[in-house]
């Protein structure tokens, strides 16, 4: 056993945990934070996309004790249930969503850009998202998802 | 609630962490051969879930990251801490600038989500013969530091990698980084073929380094890799484009002689013609791209 001490979704979290576990695995099935799905779990499909520093990841290629000393993120502490992260609402506003799988993992892999680059074109949306796959969809809704949380971004910003 | 498991849970081990280079050191002597050293984790964890090694020991260099991070230019040279991951190197504006290869390759690894953990080091440490950026290390003349407890070495990329799977690192050593000697006229380029644009395996990939002259190529380098069972270094096609005059026969001769060089495999990505028939395209078109973006500057 090996003892970790990371932040999840701004907790501090002291864990004794088999380093044979999985980041994923130790999220879903620790944590309790199920918003992060297993999909391939060889890094292919990008369903279990989480932050680590900000940075999206594909946690289940990263062994849970790789998160010592690190802060990351799930799907549940991207917004709160009355104030929605601009992505989730974009999401939401473009029915970007069909059966939902990958959802999550596509919104902390899109949070991540719009926050790196507001500006983002449809081509760098695409390039960056082509991580998270999605077998419902034909992608379109989530790419004009994005492209509308990059607006909302930079209004948001301009109001400030 | 449970998540599913596909694949076996990962077998288990010992894990190491140490918290200093001599900490670090101390653990490969120790435990050595039976130990494996976990950077990113993007291909040591697939190999752990699939059973393809079942190591004693992993001895994690996640507190030893610091040390082993970071892109310094000097005057002469560009020094890349081996667990620089794929996004710092695309990113950077000096591995740009003097190393396109590199950046470029960097920039096509895996997904984002995966050059945000990869490493490297660890890409040449893992000694895949389609590693991506070892075409371009070898035709930019880099060099590999390692260290263990007594001393450090240094030897050149394509000697590195000495087989499928295998690198002429000793069990107690670590790369510490890799050095790119900067050469002011040496433009650079790298190009692979692949069933898709984004996370896949080099089918064929194709690195070009040359000393850009008014008519003439200066020294240049040509590298292939996934067409043999390491990354190649092309030397009789490195030395027919080196001094020839800038033309498309020229580029067109090297290329084909490039194809030959090639000693490709058929296994479920392609058949061996088609790689070698590949080698030769990519050839051409990342010749023409190191004398158009020479031209551009």
């Amino acid at each position: 056993m090996v003892e970790v001490t990371c932040t999840v979704n701004s907790k501090k979290v002291h864990k004794k945990i088999a380093p044979n576990l999985t980041l994923c695995d130790f999220l879903h099935d620790e944590m309790g934070t199920t918003g992060v799905k297993k999909g391939c779990d060889t890094g292919e499909c990008g369903a279990c996309t989480v932050l680590l520093d900000g940075k999206p990841i594909t946690s289940c290629l990263v062994l849970a004790p790789q998160a010592d000393g690190h802060e990351i993120t799930t799907i549940e502490g991207l917004g709160t249930e009355t104030t929605l992260h601009p992505v989730q609402e974009s999401f939401i506003e473009l029915d970007a969503a069909q059966c939902g799988y990958c959802i999550p993992g596509m919104i902390m892999t899109a949070s991540a850009i719009v926050k790196m680059k507001p500006n983002l074109t449809e081509a760098e949306i695409k390039r960056y998202l082509s991580g998270n796959l999605c077998r419902c969809t034909g992608y379109q809704q989530q790419v004009q998802a994005v492209m509308l949380a990059c607006k909302k971004m930079s209004s948001q910003k301009n109001l400030r | 609630m449970k998540s599913f498991q596909y694949l076996a849970p990962i077998a288990p081990f010992d894990y190491v962490r140490p918290n200093s280079l001599n900490e670090l050191f101390d653990a490969l002597s120790q435990y050595g051969s039976k130990a494996k050293l976990l950077a990113g984790g993007t291909d040591l964890t697939i190999a752990l879930k699939e059973r393809m090694i079942s190591p004693e020991v992993i001895i994690d260099l996640n507190h030893v990251r610091r040390e082993l991070t970071g892109i310094e230019a000097s005057k002469n040279s560009l020094k890349i801490g081996a667990m620089t991951t794929y996004t710092e190197l695309e990113t950077n504006a000096t591995v740009m600038r003097c190393a396109r290869a590199l950046s470029e390759a960097a920039s096509q690894v895996g997904t984002y989500q995966i050059r945000n953990l990869g490493t490297i080091g660890a890409n040449l440490a893992n000694g895949s013969p389609a590693a991506d950026t070892a075409p371009p290390l070898i035709v930019l003349n880099a060099r590999v530091h390692l260290r263990n407890k007594h001393g450090e070495r240094e030897m050149p990329v394509e000697d590195f990698i000495t087989g499928v799977k295998k690198t002429a690192i000793r069990p107690d050593e670590i790369i510490t980084s890799i050095e790119i000697p900067i050469s002011d006229g040496i433009s650079s380029y790298w190009m692979r073929s692949a069933k898709r644009n984004e996370n896949v395996i080099s089918v064929v990939s194709v690195a070009v380094a040359s000393e850009i002259r008014s008519d003439r190529f200066g020294d240049s380098r040509i590298a292939l890799g996934a067409v043999a069972p390491t990354p190649i270094l092309a030397k009789e096609s490195s030395s027919k484009l080196t001094g020839s005059p800038i033309s498309p026969e020229t580029i067109e001769r090297v290329s084909k002689l490039a194809a030959k060089e090639s000693k490709p495999i058929s296994d479920v990505r392609a058949g061996a013609d088609y790689r070698r028939h590949l080698v030769y395209v990519l050839t051409k078109r990342t010749i023409s791209k190191t004398v158009s973006l020479a031209r551009a500057n």
